[in-house]
């Protein structure tokens, strides 16, 4: 019994093969295809890397090294002012706790107008999402901007821009949470003689009030991710505090500030993980 | 009743399957009760010091609330219909009133928004990169040294923790004002995020290919490369042209400290006039955000069909 090996299969084989399974050898125009994206991705690549002026990279090693030694090499630590720091990061967290909890409420009122199901009135229904379009598609840190424009540099802004965008996620999510519910249970319900309170109680809100929750916990814990970069445009909390450190040339003050960010956004998404697994089950989504 | 169900020497009154259910059902009334009482009472007092930390009083909004109408007044657009679409009059200027004169900078406007389009896809095809990379040595299932798959874990975490302005923020402080720094900055924070991503659908891939490369002696890359990559292709031009999109929203926002697209315009109005121009920059990132999020999912569906990309 011979072995068989790669040096035995002569060029012969391998064109006897070719012809019995063309499709198995690849498809000359598929292959041209796939080559001619890649070499296209390769020159615009390299095009826009040439069209952002990439050798700026190359003329910033000493900025850049300074920086980075700055960031690592903490200095002065006992004058940092924690006091302040951590009123920016408390700020921050109530900022994100007050706007959703506002956008929450709109969103429960405007999410049953812009459902299929309990608005049956095409133009009320498209006039709500195409007002929740603007607020989503408006970014939030551009709210902000916006609001502290209007009702001046603090917190105030940074609430409103908070709900503002919250109130155009939640509201989408919640009418399509309410699109999606299982109609056999309010026919059930209602087959019982109940009124529409009841109906409401016992055939709806059991459905949609696990989602509604589970989505609201969700948007607080992105809104405390997005609430800390608010302050850079005046809209208060933590990032007022990063940016006036850093216009300072304090960048291991503002190095030290993002790392209890990032921790405090971790034990947040911790906590509402541990409230979302206590009250809705691993179901909730 | 109760004589139907006893079967224990000692029945009285408080043995019997109604009573015991009863004072069970009180009992866990009661500690529902209880438990809903006091998550009742910490969110009041979350809520109160919430206000007051962020000094949010009812006297405050009641002088902010009408400065907000009265701001989104002067910002709307005055259009008069009767001039809607005039063309340049003899002086070289739109009439008041007019489409033309709303989107007096419309040119100016259309090129930066060019330019925010080219920093994401500039950033997500560099991102994408680096994230498949990246993501081959994160998975668990994949990573050639578990410590080198728990460095990249890590590294991944901090790419995507830290939001992209600021490191647009940074950036522009070491490369200098200009769209590369935010070119840079939404590379960093795509990788974290697409990073993440991909290494989870790795993990979810099935091993039995790596397996079969392994049996006939290929190497760690030729594992991947052969075994996974084919798996996983799929799912990842998805993802990535779903973030496509995310990088679109994020480079017409890097422009507020300096990193080049829209952003600086946008900041720029909205900070110094308070007339119908904050409106016009507006309203086209909103349509160019808009256009590119259907595009990109029309793009996504017709990749993979409406049933796996959920």
């Amino acid at each position: 019994m011979s072995t068989l090996t790669f040096h035995a299969i002569s060029d012969a084989d391998i064109a006897a093969a070719r012809k019995r399974h063309p499709k198995a050898f690849g498809d000359r125009f598929a292959t041209t295809l796939k080559a001619a994206s890649w070499a296209f991705i390769m020159v615009y690549l390299i095009w826009s890397l040439g069209f952002f002026e990439i050798g700026k990279l190359l003329n910033a090693s000493d900025r850049a090294w300074a920086l980075m030694t700055r960031m690592v090499i903490w200095q002065d630590m006992a004058t940092w002012q924690y006091a302040n720091i951590y009123k920016g990061i408390a700020q921050t967290i109530a900022m994100a706790f007050l706007g959703t909890l506002l956008g929450t409420i709109l969103a429960l009122a405007l999410a049953f107008f812009a459902a299929r199901n309990t608005m049956p009135v095409g133009v009320i229904r498209h006039a709500v999402r195409r007002m929740l379009d603007v607020f989503r598609g408006i970014d939030q840190i551009v709210w902000g901007l916006v609001f502290v424009r209007a009702v001046g540099l603090g917190p105030l802004a940074g609430v409103l821009a908070i709900f503002i965008s919250d109130t155009g996620n939640l509201a989408k999510l919640y009418s399509e949470a309410i699109e999606n519910i299982d109609r056999k249970q309010v026919e059930g319900v209602r087959a019982t003689g109940a009124d529409t309170g009841r109906i409401i109680r016992y055939g709806y809100l059991p459905q949609i009030l696990p989602v509604f929750i589970s989505l609201s916990l969700y948007s607080f814990e992105s809104s405390t991710r997005s609430a800390t970069i608010l302050g850079l445009v005046g809209a208060g909390g933590i990032g007022m505090i990063i940016i006036e450190r850093f216009r300072a040339g304090l960048f291991d003050q503002v190095a030290f500030v993002v790392l209890n960010v990032l921790v405090v956004i971790a034990v947040i998404d911790w906590g509402s993980g541990l409230i979302r697994k206590r009250f809705i089950g691993e179901r909730g989504h | 009743m109760a004589s139907i169900t006893t079967n224990g020497p000692e029945h009285g009154a408080d043995r019997d399957p109604v009573s015991v259910f009863e004072r069970h059902r009180a009992q866990m009334i009661r500690d529902r009760m209880v438990v809903n009482v006091t998550l009742g009472v910490l969110f009041v007092a979350f809520l109160a010091w919430s206000v007051w930390i962020s000094r949010f009083t009812p006297d405050r909004l009641a002088t902010g609330i009408p400065r907000i109408f009265e701001y989104f007044g002067t910002v709307m657009p005055a259009l008069q219909w009767d001039v809607l679409f005039d063309a340049r009059n003899e002086a070289g200027r739109f009439p008041a009133g007019s489409i033309g004169y709303w989107y007096n900078d419309f040119w100016k406007y259309l090129r930066l928004i060019w330019e925010t389009i080219l920093m994401a896809l500039t950033a997500t095809i560099l991102g994408t990169g680096l994230a498949v990379v990246l993501s081959f040595l994160a998975a668990r299932n994949c990573t050639p040294f578990p410590w080198v798959g728990a460095a990249a874990r890590r590294f991944l975490e901090f790419c995507r923790g830290v939001p992209e302005i600021l490191f647009a923020l940074i950036l522009v402080f070491a490369v200098g004002i200009g769209p590369l720094a935010g070119v840079l900055a939404i590379t960093i924070h795509a990788t974290g995020a697409l990073g993440k991503l991909f290494s989870e659908v790795n993990e979810n891939a099935s091993m039995r290919p790596v397996d079969g490369i392994k049996a006939v002696g290929g190497s760690w890359f030729e594992q991947m490369r052969y075994g996974i990559l084919p798996q996983v292709l799929p799912n990842f031009t998805s993802y990535a042209l779903w973030r496509f999109e995310i990088n679109v929203r994020a480079s017409a926002v890097v422009g507020f400290v300096g990193a080049g697209g829209i952003g600086a315009e946008l900041s720029h109005t909205i900070s110094f006039y308070s007339d119908d121009r904050v409106t016009a920059v507006l309203l086209l990132v909103v349509l160019t955000v808009t256009i590119i999020d259907l595009l990109s999912e029309r793009a996504r569906h017709s990749l993979i069909g409406k049933e796996s990309l959920k």
